[in-house]
């Protein structure tokens, strides 16, 4: 991607600096949970923007969700669950699932091919598949089980945040769609004033636990919710507490310098054994016939 | 046969073996490698390009563990530790300075048994780990967190290994090479190296 190099903030299995010169504003999308009526025109929106094949080869299960769970061809997915309540209130729940394009994403970290997986300056985290090589080590880095595998081509694909479309000034194609202004997109800043706005209103009308999800585990995201029971995030379909986990951090931390270590030290320590103490000699004795 | 002053080492069976689990084994570290860090991926366009070592390196891993168990089976029986093998392993210190006073050796010493012991050991993890690294989408995230750990970790511990036998193999032990390669020894490389196997030998001949 050339034209955005300057602004790509990391980029994946590279150890020289990223070439981002350029700052950009950190962009956001904001999913507004209770103003969402599950009307899937992002869903439409997403797959005719990106031009993405309709997946028709599921049956169907009797849910409103038009699939069972996110594909590498389907990057969003608005989640339908209910929710029993303690009081014994059903709720219905609809909630798009999409990538978080977290601040600290697990993906990144953890491909292990250059330039797969990049950053850009205003948060986007983006997968190029040319580099690709389709180990599917970022679904195992991911705390949100985004990316997607086609086992046809052993590529990964997710949800770009409409990046050629932001790259171009124009707003992601979920959020052109929205008839509800659930969806808005603008500089994380702002946006984050609006959730907590909107927050406030849902307090007032009796959502005691309203909040926005920002989570801090994965260095926050660039998609964020306002959730009227933030402190119950699963029953929305997202993860409670979503980290980087620790696992993770050690193998690609700590075990790493392990790893050269042992391959270097490995050959140096041979050197100089041989240099210090040099072949077994055979005895005199020994070779005597 | 062959003249009085040569001793066959290895038979064609233990050879071939050998040379297969050599063979694989160093394709996989170095694909392996080529994964493991940025500063190796250079290894990776060596050996066709990322995708492709993604395709095949559990395929030769399957392939490898296939040998591995071959080799077991062949070689466990000569690779059992016994007294004297122990109190070769507390002289280790002499045995890497070439220093005398180290107990004499069988048909192996007591650090071959010791690296058959530890790359059995890591064939078997790596292979039971590599399993849901193969197939992502099949197995958990936890499971695939802590197989990428085990994986990684008994890698290493089976690439110090691959060094050290290398380097003993070709630039200490010198005649090595030439058993494993043709499968005899001089009577006097025997009687330097594996004093008991030799002397085992001319009692039975």
């Amino acid at each position: 991607m050339p034209t955005v190099s300057l602004e790509v903030k990391a980029v994946s299995a590279t150890t020289t600096p990223a070439p981002g010169m350029k700052e950009a504003p950190r962009v956001a999308k904001l999913i507004d949970v209770s103003s969402c009526i599950g009307c899937k025109a992002c869903e439409v929106a997403c797959q005719e923007w990106n031009d993405l094949p309709p997946s028709v080869d599921r049956p169907f299960t009797g849910s409103y969700q038009t699939m069972p769970d996110l594909q590498w061809n389907f990057w969003q997915l608005i989640k339908f669950r209910e929710v029993l309540h303690q009081d014994g209130r059903l709720e219905w729940t609809m909630t798009k699932y999409q990538c978080m394009h977290c601040a600290d994403p697990g993906c990144l970290r953890a491909c292990p091919a250059p330039g797969a997986i990049v950053q850009y300056a205003n948060g986007i985290v983006d997968f190029v598949q040319e580099n690709c090589i389709g180990c599917g080590y970022c679904i195992t880095g991911c705390p949100f089980d985004v990316p997607r595998l086609n086992p046809q081509t052993g590529k990964v694909s997710k949800c770009t945040l409409c990046s050629d479309r932001v790259a171009a000034g124009l707003e992601p194609a979920c959020i052109k769609a929205c008839p509800t202004n659930c969806l808005s997109f603008g500089t994380k800043e702002k946006l984050l004033q609006i959730a907590h706005r909107r927050v406030e209103q849902l307090k007032e009308r009796g959502f005691t636990k309203a909040g926005v999800y920002d989570p801090p585990g994965v260095g926050g995201t660039h998609v964020i919710y306002v959730l009227p029971h933030a402190d119950r995030p699963e029953d929305y379909g997202l993860p409670k507490d979503p980290k980087v986990s620790w696992t993770l951090k050690l193998w690609k931390g700590p075990l790493k310098w392990l790893g050269r270590l042992i391959v270097f030290g490995g050959i140096l320590a041979a050197f100089v054994h041989y240099l210090r103490f040099g072949p077994h000699r055979v005895r005199e004795e020994d070779t005597g016939k | 046969m062959a003249d009085r002053d040569e001793i066959q080492r290895f038979t064609m069976a233990e050879r071939l073996i050998h040379w297969a689990v050599a063979i694989s084994f160093v394709y996989l570290v170095l694909s392996g490698l080529a994964l493991f860090h940025p500063s190796f991926y250079w290894l990776a366009y060596v050996l066709g390009g990322g995708p492709v070592i993604r395709q095949w390196h559990p395929i030769v891993g399957v392939l490898m563990f296939v040998f591995l168990t071959a080799m077991y089976l062949k070689w466990r029986r000569d690779m059992k530790l016994d007294d004297l093998d122990r109190r070769w392993l507390r002289q280790v210190h002499k045995y890497i300075r070439h220093e005398e006073g180290v107990p004499e050796a069988g048909r192996f010493n007591a650090g071959q048994k010791l690296l058959f012991k530890t790359m059995t050991l890591m064939g078997v993890l790596l292979l039971l780990s590599g399993i849901p690294l193969w197939f992502p989408m099949r197995f958990s995230r936890n499971l695939r967190e802590w197989s990428i750990l085990v994986h990684e970790v008994a890698a290493l511990v089976a690439i110090g290994g691959l060094i050290a036998h290398i380097y003993m193999g070709t630039a200490v032990v010198r005649g090595s090479m030439r058993a494993m390669l043709t499968g005899w020894v001089s009577r006097a490389w025997a009687r330097a190296h594996h004093p008991r196997w030799a002397r085992e030998f001319e009692r039975t001949s």
